[in-house]
């Protein structure tokens, strides 16, 4: 009995083999068809937009432990930045760029919050965006992963877990480092140690000249200020009184960082559902949002 | 002497809610910090000894905001001006009037308030689905509500009048905490004003950085009350109640559709307050000024405890009801007239004010005087 089958030519699967396409974040070959970077898992499109639109973007890491308010943050902020004809406006380059902010403010429309990142690195949200501003005329090409907390973690005690981290924090020019401050506010110091490893992370990346990550901009941004109102009229000393072995080594080690506070609801309560309890938003009230990214791109620019 | 019944607040004498424990302000109870407080207040008197401080308050007239005048014309006069023309209004008090005096506590009236008339208002959340029919109806007396937010130029007479020194003014479980309800000098006053005074050019925009004890006792200072939720709807919502006790009701002040031109929400005005007669297009029916944005307002319920979509919620404190959203309410479904969030009693935010109500049955009528009684 005969059956019918396609089957690619010989020929073509070798021409794909031989034209491979570097992978934006890791420098690994790929196929052409591939929708994600066989070794660390970043998405090809990247690589293949920076391709097609002869653009090299930069790349802005975003760090910080479980829950501190990453994808809330980046979700709210693309959102933001898209709508509003302000001092900063956000072009999304490709549809998943529009994922993260969808999901993000979706969910908070709904009165929840957006489910964490999953670990594993194929389902993270990237997002490759043009950043304009009234300021400056040219845009600035810009990629923000949003990394879990967990697997960052992986990454701090165990290298190389998450071949992807390395590769981008090294090729990352500036970085916002998520801080949960209705945590510190509680006294608990794991903020503190988690950020003190982060800190002692990025210093030891090897690059060197103006690479040096001591001299590449880092914003803290304090989320959940909206659950500690001192926190905004002061950040800095917040987080010297509140993270006193953080404060110690981002003094110590890095030039250029600045403090912020940010909060996207205005009030918290609690809901109870077959998982357990969480936590949702009673008002949305962005608060701190724009800033800090606000100067990440002003130092990126300067 | 009615007149003077219904301004004499010079008998505070907080019997029954003495701290018997250490406080924290080097071990001083919290009369001790709240009199250290009267007598650094310029317009106290500071003649009385530091070692007097560990006794209980008496509050000086002067101090209650009681016009030191003894006439009945420079008494009404200054009322006038604090903008407490409610309590001269009082049944038991307009028979006290000259016919004009009456008059011009009238026009003041006229002008800061609202009327809204008596009648059915829906309760329910339009998308909440567990609500049944006819349960979350309620009838509101007649009432009238301040045109605008009440306003930092409005709020420091009551500061400069020595507000936050009457205690009969708040209510008794606050009186432990009165005296950290200072400004970013320490003095009494808004959070985020400075020497009791309020940010240069914003004599009208609405008062921020109080909690909800600060909007009630300023209220009662001026002879008025804050809205209950069912009130504050009425206003805003502004229902007609149809056959069967069936109530149509808008969505916004100004119809049913979302129209941030109308409003001082996110991504429609400055990013943060504006003066409270800016956004005229967005008035309600009644004649009410910025019901939703610029600031959420305190009414005096508390917060029921479920979201948008019914569900009970498990609240981290006792939460009080704040409604219309704000400057920088970003989702149009929760500045609109039948969304309520909750706030903790105690928080003074940036974006949280407050306008006052009175029922229309504290409004005396003119009582026709030849002889005028005189203090």
């Amino acid at each position: 009995m005969l059956k019918q089958v396609q089957q690619p030519l010989q020929s073509m699967l070798l021409i794909q083999q031989a034209n491979q396409v570097a992978c934006y974040i890791c420098g690994a070959g790929n196929t052409y068809d591939v929708e994600l970077c066989r070794d660390c898992f970043a998405p090809m499109a990247l690589a293949h937009q920076a391709a097609s639109q002869k653009v090299m973007p930069n790349l802005v890491a975003a760090l910080g432990s479980s829950a501190a308010g990453k994808t809330v943050y980046l979700g709210m902020l693309m959102d933001m930045l898209s709508r509003q004809p302000d001092r900063l406006q956000a072009f999304a380059r490709g549809a998943f760029s529009i994922n993260l902010q969808q999901a993000a403010a979706g969910a908070l429309a709904r009165g929840e919050f957006p489910e964490k990142t999953p670990c594993e690195p194929d389902r993270w949200n990237w997002v490759h965006c043009q950043i304009r501003s009234h300021a400056q005329k040219t845009p600035l090409e810009l990629i923000l992963p949003d990394m879990p907390g967990e697997a960052l973690l992986e990454e701090l005690d165990h290298p190389h877990t998450y071949r992807v981290v390395y590769p981008l924090l090294a090729k990352s020019l500036g970085v916002l480092i998520f801080v949960d401050a209705s945590r510190l506010q509680s006294g608990s110091l794991d903020e503190d140690y988690f950020t003190m490893k982060l800190l002692s992370y990025l210093t030891e990346i090897q690059a060197g000249g103006r690479h040096d990550w001591s001299r590449r901009p880092v914003a803290f941004v304090l989320t959940k200020a909206d659950e500690c109102e001192p926190c905004f009229d002061d950040p800095a000393t917040f987080v010297q009184f509140r993270a006193p072995g953080f404060w110690r080594q981002c003094r110590e080690r890095f030039r250029n960082y600045r403090f912020f506070a940010a909060g996207v609801a205005g009030g918290c309560a609690y809901r109870s559902t077959r998982y357990g309890r969480v936590r949702v938003p009673l008002r949305v009230e962005p608060r701190g949002i724009v800033e800090p990214f606000e100067w990440i791109v002003k130092q990126l620019k300067s | 002497m009615q007149l003077l019944h219904a301004t004499d607040y010079s008998v505070a004498q907080p019997t029954g809610h003495h701290d018997d424990a250490p406080a924290k302000n080097g071990g001083r109870s919290w009369w001790s910090r709240w009199a250290a407080r009267l007598v650094r207040r310029p317009s106290a008197p500071t003649d009385e000894p530091a070692a007097a401080l560990d006794r209980p308050p008496v509050v000086p007239a002067q101090a209650a905001g009681v016009a030191a005048a003894t006439d009945l014309p420079t008494l009404v006069e200054g009322m006038l001006e604090q903008g407490r023309y409610c309590l001269l209004l009082r049944p038991q008090i307009t028979a006290s009037l000259s016919t004009e005096q009456y008059g011009l506590a009238r026009d003041a009236l006229e002008r800061a308030m609202a009327n809204v008339p008596a009648g059915l208002v829906d309760l329910s959340r339009r998308d909440a689905e567990s609500s049944a029919e006819g349960e979350t109806l309620r009838h509101v007396e007649p009432l009238m509500l301040d045109r605008y937010q009440v306003t930092n130029r409005q709020f420091r007479q009551f500061v400069v009048a020595g507000g936050y020194d009457v205690l009969p003014l708040w209510d008794a479980e606050v009186w432990p905490v009165l005296a950290e309800f200072v400004d970013l000098t320490g003095t009494a006053g808004p959070r985020f004003w400075r020497s009791g005074r309020y940010p240069s050019g914003e004599d009208d925009h609405p008062v921020v950085g109080i909690n909800w004890y600060e909007a009630v006792a300023y209220s009662r200072w001026v002879g008025k009350r804050l809205p209950t939720d069912s009130e504050w709807v009425k206003a805003a919502a502004w229902p007609v109640c149809l056959a069967d006790n069936q109530v149509s009701q808008r969505r916004f002040p100004w119809g049913d559709v979302m129209d941030r031109g109308r409003c001082n929400v996110w991504g429609s005005g400055p990013g943060r307050t504006a003066a409270v007669t800016q956004f005229s297009t967005g008035v309600s029916v009644g004649g009410v000024y910025q019901l939703i944005g610029n600031v959420w307002e305190w009414t005096s319920g508390d917060f029921d405890g479920v979201d948008a979509e019914g569900e009970p919620l498990d609240l981290p404190t006792m939460l009080k009801t704040i409604h219309g959203g704000a400057f920088d309410t970003y989702f149009e479904h929760q500045a609109c007239c039948d969304f309520q969030s909750g706030e903790n009693p105690l928080s003074r935010k940036h974006n949280i004010g407050f306008r006052c109500a009175l029922s229309r049955c504290d409004v005396g009528t003119a009582v026709v005087r030849t002889n005028p009684l005189t203090l």
